[in-house]
């Protein structure tokens, strides 16, 4: 069973005097895909070395299939790792590259180049294993990087960002063949990115970490509804979530000179909680164009996609707001125009101070 | 931000850098020691060996700068303590020595990069036979000095059968007698001759490894060649250009082979450098003590300089930086 | 692996542009004296010292027999067997040194590579007169391995900064994989660092034997008869010979010839070496 426990892991970086990872808690599931996001310098790819080894655990422990990973070294953890620079080994051939672990164990030649043809057919890689890396073009190398992690079937594997150096329309399909091949094989994965589109079509669960430490750890639906703090709610999702703090009225919150309008329970949370201003939270997807009532926004910038438009607007005082709309929509540049929520639309209340959610 | 808000930033941060310290610490003692020493251990052998092999000599030849110790006057070995230094100092052909060293260095460095620079700017576009021009470029660097000198001192520069005498009376200019005459001069073009190519490599290096597109954003810009080469390419080169003065030279502050072999020092000790003035008076005139002394003041006037350019080098060239 | 920013100019010079014209006519000069140096080396005495300089000649091969006939073979022994041994010496000691200097930095790092470079700079004429003492006072005066434990020493820091250098450019990550993989440290560094540092060692090792070959000063006053390398022998020879140029032509090409042609050979190795891995 490979099922992995970060507790109160933490790390410091080299030089400084601060943590890198601060005491992450994570309980990973036996074949689970987790996705471990946030922007640079959040940890998350320390995160993944302390669990290949790579990096020291400095305080607390991680746990790999139950057994205390500390003082054990990366060549007896039984990890597979692909790397950003997917890191081949210039002078091995292809099947050199992926047959090393296994002749490190002392498998036989013959039983070697089975293993090996065999992950090279799954990754249409065959004709290429004579070949070395310096002959090969990104999405190939990519993919014997793959290939070097599959053969070794490990308890755990361990990617990071492996898709960062691949073109953008590459990098799509590439993503569904990974999140194909790990539930065919069903091994426990830690993934990393800074894409949170990535992390949503592909884990389990996802990790979003911020300056070392876990924001929220769930599915990513969960995420996307129920976004534990601010920095979450602004991360996930494409546009990002508008995120306002503006302060309270009697009926909503004022937004530039018009005020958005707060349904009774919201309203009641934000009284309990003694506020006189708030951070709101609200998705492109939930405002609309109505003709009277909502936000008098100003019209900065329309992005007309084909299947839909999304409406870059201003409320005043560098307040923006990010509504989506049909295509071809009716509002132009520097027109004025009100939004509103929409009739199922969430608004989400955090803590002008914190970010916590609020309710 | 509230100000109750900044304090608690502050208590947040003062224990974060409290349990950075604690971990640091508990690093600090037992297992990471012995790591450290394993890590250390390949340095080991080759460390040990400089050390036995150069710090040692050099503390005996501080030991024998205090003597008075005549080889042929065996016996008469006794200590003197800093009179070999006074004596030295009022030599005044130490110093007329040391004059030729600095201006031996200081002009063969200089000449042999500006030359070398020239070369190197020649030889980054292509064209029909770089490579070899390139292999013909070289080659100065590779002939045993004392070979090379000897050429020079006799066919190139003999007074009656030198090729440069035969190739100057074809434009009127008589016979000179370089060695006899220009002693100096005559070494110094010799080592400039087998120095830049060594420059002239380093520098190419420099100018391959710089990206071209900045040059073509200059040339956007509207720079021409020569704005770009002052504004662009000249700052790039600089360490190049600094690591290659440093060594060379701390090469050519030993030079001796070529002294030896054309001019042997003279006329008189016109052209003798410090290595060579050391080397007279300790294996011809036999004057142990007095020759020590002198190797300990080029060694001090050698640590100053050095200690400046080990730390351009380290400044320019740190190692890990450029692995990036 | 990366791609280097542009490495030869592509620019598209004319192949027949005055610069070319410049750098060949300066190249030409440069390699003049070498030139004349072998061209003397196959004219008899007659054909040597005159002027105006003769460029068309009957050759001979005299010159060299005399050489030969002088007994040039013990030095040539001598002097490869003190390159050689030397310079294998210093890999031996300076490829763990530049190993431990790069992949594994300590504290002291820096210390240790300061200390390195600093022996090079103190002048060795400072060390000469012990080392002549210490060195006779041993027996080992006129005896070739003083010469391959100071060429060792001469060597050895200009080589373990090189090294460094050329280990430094192995990206971290291949060691981590390797570890991963299952490989020991000592397994690592056989099966991936060896391989790609290998042209590195040897474009030290070249340079090497360069300025151990043509070392002269320790070589003249460590050595008489016994140990004498190429260098020492030939300045022995003038004085036998005196003004006779075509013969001492062909010694100096003896003497620098086995250099010159490893440079030419190894030429791309050497200007690797010689820019100390700053290309990338």
């Amino acid at each position: 069973m490979a099922t992995i426990t970060y507790r109160n892991a933490s790390c410091i970086y080299a030089q400084a005097e601060t943590l890198a990872v601060d005491s992450l808690n994570l309980d990973i599931q036996d074949g689970e895909f987790v996705v471990l996001v946030g922007p640079s310098g959040s940890g998350k790819s320390t995160a993944l070395r302390m669990l290949a080894g790579l990096e020291d655990i400095d305080e607390g422990s991680i746990e790999i299939g139950g057994k205390d990973m500390t003082g054990v070294p990366s060549k007896d953890r039984d990890i597979a790792m692909v790397f950003q620079n997917y890191a081949l080994y210039p002078n091995k051939t292809v099947a050199e590259n992926m047959g090393f672990a296994l002749k490190l164990r002392g498998v036989s030649a013959g039983e070697r180049r089975k293993k090996v043809e065999e992950a090279a057919k799954v990754l249409d890689l065959t004709e290429y294993l004579d070949r070395k890396p310096a002959k090969l073009s990104g999405g190939q190398r990519q993919r014997v990087a793959m290939g070097r992690a599959i053969v070794r079937e490990p308890q755990v594997f361990c990617m990071d960002e492996p898709l960062s150096n691949l073109d953008a329309k590459l990098r799509v399909q590439t993503r569904t063949q990974i999140a194909a091949l790990q539930r065919r094989l069903g091994t426990t994965t830690v993934y990393v990115t800074h894409d949170q589109v990535e992390a949503m079509t592909m884990g389990d669960r996802v990790a979003v970490l911020k300056g070392g430490k876990l924001q929220q750890f769930a599915s990513p639906s969960e995420l996307y509804d129920k976004p534990k703090n601010a920095f979450v709610a602004g991360f996930i999702g494409s546009p990002a979530m508008n995120l306002v703090t503006a302060p309270i009225t009697s009926d909503g919150i004022r937004i530039g000179e018009s005020t958005l309008e707060l349904e009774r329970d919201e309203m009641a949370l934000l009284a309990d909680a003694g506020l006189k201003e708030v951070t709101i939270g609200v998705r492109p997807e939930q405002l609309e164009l109505s003709e009277s009532g909502g936000v008098e926004v100003i019209v900065d910038l329309v992005e007309d996609l084909g299947s839909e438009a999304y409406l870059y607007t201003h409320a005043g005082a560098g307040i923006q707001l990010v509504a989506r709309s049909l295509p071809r929509s009716p509002a132009r540049l520097a027109d004025t125009v009100r939004l509103r929520r929409t009739p199922d639309g969430v608004v989400h209340l955090f803590h002008p101070d914190t970010g916590e959610r609020i309710g | 931000m509230t100000v109750v808000a900044d304090t608690e930033a502050d208590a947040g941060q003062k224990a974060v850098a409290e349990r950075v310290r604690k971990i640091r610490e508990a690093q600090d003692t037992g297992v990471s020691r012995a790591e450290g020493w394993r890590r250390r251990g390949p340095l080991l052998p080759a460390l040990i060996f400089m050390i036995v092999v150069t710090q040692i000599p050099f503390l005996f030849t501080l030991y024998y700068s205090t003597l008075s110790w005549n080889l042929v006057r065996p016996g008469s070995r006794r200590f003197v303590g800093l009179q070999n230094y006074i004596a030295v100092v009022k030599d005044s052909q130490f110093w007329s020595v040391s004059f030729n060293t600095v201006i031996l260095i200081v002009g063969v460095v200089l000449i042999s990069a500006v030359v070398g620079l020239l070369l190197a700017l020649l030889l980054d576009r292509a064209f029909l036979g770089r490579g070899i021009v390139r292999t013909l470029l070289i080659t100065p660097f590779l002939v045993t000095p004392v070979a090379a000198a000897l050429i020079w001192k006799t066919t190139i520069l003999d007074p009656t059968n030198g090729i440069l005498n035969w190739v100057l009376s074809l434009v009127g200019i008589g016979k000179v007698d370089w060695i006899g005459q220009f002693p100096l001069p005559a070494v110094m073009v010799e080592l400039i001759w087998q120095w830049t190519p060594f420059m002239m490599l380093l520098i190419l290096a420099g100018l391959q490894s710089m990206p071209r597109d900045i040059l073509e954003a200059g040339g956007v810009d509207g720079a021409n060649a020569f704005q770009l080469f002052r504004e662009l390419t000249l700052p790039h080169l600089r360490r190049f250009i600094e690591l290659g003065v440093v060594l060379g030279a701390i090469y050519l502050v030993n030079t001796f082979d070529v002294i030896y072999m054309m001019t042997q020092g003279g006329p008189g000790i016109a052209s003798a450098n410090l290595p060579f003035y050391i080397y007279q008076r300790a294996f011809l005139g036999f004057d142990m003590g007095q020759a020590a002394a002198m190797g300990v003041v080029v060694v001090i006037f050698t640590m100053i300089i050095a200690s400046f350019a080990l730390r351009l080098i380290f400044k320019s060239f740190s190692g890990k930086e450029e692995a990036a | 692996m990366t791609t280097a920013p542009a490495t030869i100019s592509k620019r598209k010079a004319r192949k027949f542009s005055p610069w070319a014209v410049v750098a060949w006519i300066v190249a030409l000069g440069f390699f003049f004296p070498v030139f004349w140096m072998v061209l003397t080396a196959f004219k008899q005495e007659g054909d040597a010292a005159t002027s105006p300089p003769k460029l068309f000649f009957t050759p001979t091969l005299d010159q060299f027999k005399a050489v030969f006939d002088q007994g040039i073979g013990p030095a040539m022994l001598n002097s490869l067997f003190a390159t050689g041994l030397s310079t294998l010496l210093v890999l031996l000691l300076g490829v763990p040194a530049a190993f431990a200097l790069s992949l594994r930095p300590v504290r002291k790092t820096q210390d240790a590579l300061f200390f390195f470079m600093s022996t090079k700079m103190l002048p060795i004429v400072a060390a000469i007169l012990p080392l002549y003492v210490i060195v006779s006072n041993i027996g080992l005066l006129d005896n070739i391995w003083a010469l391959v434990i100071l060429y060792t020493s001469m060597n050895l820091p200009i080589a373990v900064w090189m090294m460094r250098s050329f280990f430094l450019e192995v990206p971290g990550e291949l060691l981590e994989a390797a570890s991963l993989d299952g490989a020991s440290l000592w397994r690592s560094v056989r099966e991936v660092i060896l391989p790609l540092v290998s042209p590195g060692i040897a474009a030290t090792a070249l340079i090497c034997v360069i300025f151990a070959w043509n070392e002269f000063f320790f070589a003249v006053n460590l050595t008489a008869v016994n140990a004498q390398t190429m260098p020492v022998y030939l300045v022995g020879f003038i004085a036998g010979e005196g003004q006779y140029w075509a013969v001492l032509s062909a010694a100096a090409t003896m003497a620098a010839l086995p250099v010159i042609l490893c440079g030419w050979f190894a030429q791309n190795k050497l200007v690797r070496g010689l820019s100390f891995g700053a290309i990338k």
